[in-house]
């Protein structure tokens, strides 16, 4: 698994670099500014939580311009190694992008003041994130290795699209169990639901793409 | 246990394209290198790739190391090197940054031995694959199939984008893998020269049935070509003939013993056989 998470660094790691590079002037520029309408702050948390996660879906289809994908399979690592480690990786840049939210969104509170009515609507904002980035990745893969390789950006636009239209959904639904103003428990409770659907689906879609791939000849 | 690879009957069909690899079946000895020669499409590559594992066959059986290879049996695969030809590799990458990652995928990936590599076929490690000339990535695949201490090396192709001088040189890499004995080459190639200079047995292949295997110094010092007129080929014994075909005004007839077709029919001319030749009568030519 080692080697394939490295593998799966190295194929991200240009796009990262670029991205990190947008995101730290990005976040500067939204540090410096007022919060006081707090649009900026929550555009910059959900792009460096999605950005950096969209990153790392794009990197697997960076691959198929050589025989890497057919190479990976003659050496000694099982098939369902190599499509978990894409998830792996998946939630490894997540966890980047998060700190970068955190830092961000650290920096201009204690700059500003707290941007937001309630400062569980922080908590929501990186329940969002990184819901959008799972629903995601759990679209994506096994599409993606269905044979997908050839119409990877309709996949992964897809993908972006169901994973912001799932959340949204599931907000949705929240909102009409809780109509009008949720206490900051039901709130908290609420993120950690979307949460735990988030990572049902990754996790299920991690199995059905191991036995997509399992299938798959190269 | 003599064969690091046997293939028995190894079926595979793609419906979509009407092409069948029918009932290949051969071995490769411990510490011989064997050729593998096709012209393109003729089941090369999906041979090796029912090989590998990275396609599935229909029915039969591949044996590499007298097991056949599952996707749970990641020892074997350590064994084992692969070169495919083309773009092996990202070609964003750098040298140094493949080496890192197949020294995570391979137990044995000798850090030392592929640095020997790099400078021995003059590879910049920190220049991205992408701007390596194609000889040079073809190296590197060879680099890193070696690096990691593989007793069986697979070849697809792997010398097609080698410059004559270059070529000579990974031959004398193969030949130098395969005086350890219990090493074995599997060299798929078009080019049959390099097959004569380094192979012990060679199979053709041909629309995905297995045409002829034999010893290379069988092809080359016994198959011969003798060269007819009209009346002297109707005079030929059938049974001495392989494959014929006809060319102008001569008959070219591939025969498995040239000497004895020079004692038996002493006025026509017999030439030896090389094995492009005998390629061609083969896949081109007609059977008695």
């Amino acid at each position: 698994m080692r080697g394939l998470i490295r593998n799966n660094f190295y194929t991200t790691l240009a796009g990262a670099k670029t991205f990190a590079g947008i995101a730290v002037l990005t976040g500067i520029f939204v540090v410096a500014m007022d919060n006081a309408v707090p649009s900026l702050v929550i555009g910059y948390m959900l792009l460096v939580m999605i950005g950096f996660s969209l990153n790392s879906i794009v990197g697997i289809s960076k691959e198929s311009t050589s025989k890497w994908g057919k190479y990976k399979l003659t050496a000694p690592v099982k098939k369902g190694d190599i499509v978990k480690s894409f998830f792996v990786s998946q939630l490894l840049w997540l966890a980047v992008g998060i700190a970068f939210a955190g830092v961000g969104v650290a920096l201009s509170v204690a700059l500003h003041g707290c941007p937001f009515d309630r400062d569980t609507d922080i908590f929501i904002l990186f329940v969002a994130g990184t819901g959008i980035s799972l629903f995601m990745g759990a679209i994506f893969f096994p599409l993606y290795f269905l044979g997908g390789e050839e119409r990877h950006e309709v996949i992964l636009v897809i993908s972006l699209l169901g994973g912001i239209g799932v959340i949204m959904g599931l907000v949705t639904l929240i909102n009409m169990i809780y109509p009008g103003r949720q206490t900051a428990r039901q709130i908290v409770l609420n993120g950690i639901f979307m949460t735990a659907c988030s990572a049902a689906a990754f996790a299920a879609s991690c199995l059905l793409s191991v036995g997509v791939f399992q299938r798959r000849e190269m | 246990m003599e064969n690091i690879l046997e293939l028995r009957n190894l079926t595979k069909s793609y419906p979509k394209s009407g092409f069948t690899l029918e009932q290949v079946t051969f071995s490769l000895p411990y510490g011989s290198i064997l050729g593998f020669v096709g012209e393109n499409g003729a089941g090369k590559t999906t041979t090796i790739g029912c090989i590998l594992n990275t396609v599935r066959k229909d029915s039969g059986t591949v044996k590499i190391f007298g097991k056949e290879m599952g996707d749970a049996d990641t020892d074997i695969r350590e064994k084992i090197g692969v070169v495919y030809d083309g773009d092996n590799f990202p070609g964003f990458w750098t040298a140094k940054q493949l080496s890192k990652v197949m020294e995570g995928l391979y137990k044995n990936w000798d850090q030392a031995l592929f640095q020997k590599y790099l400078e021995d076929f003059q590879l910049p490690a920190n220049q991205k694959i992408k701007r390596y000339s194609k000889g040079m990535t073809m190296k590197l695949a060879i680099a890193a199939a070696l690096s990691h201490h593989p007793e069986l090396l697979i070849l697809d192709e792997a010398t097609g984008g080698l410059d004559p001088v270059m070529r000579d040189d990974m031959l004398d890499v193969f030949l130098e893998f395969v005086q350890e004995e219990n090493h074995s080459i599997l060299l798929s190639s078009h080019i049959t020269s390099d097959l004569e200079k380094v192979a012990d047995y060679i199979t053709f292949i041909h629309n995905g049935r297995l045409i002829l295997t034999a010893a290379k110094d069988d092809l080359v010092y016994r198959y011969a070509v003798m060269r007819c007129r009209e009346s002297q080929f109707q005079a030929l014994d059938r049974e001495d003939i392989l494959a014929y075909r006809k060319r102008d005004m001569q008959i070219d007839v591939l025969v498995a013993d040239g000497g004895k077709a020079q004692g038996k029919y002493k006025d026509v001319v017999v030439d030896h056989a090389s094995v492009d030749e005998i390629m061609l009568l083969l896949v081109k030519g007609e059977r008695a």
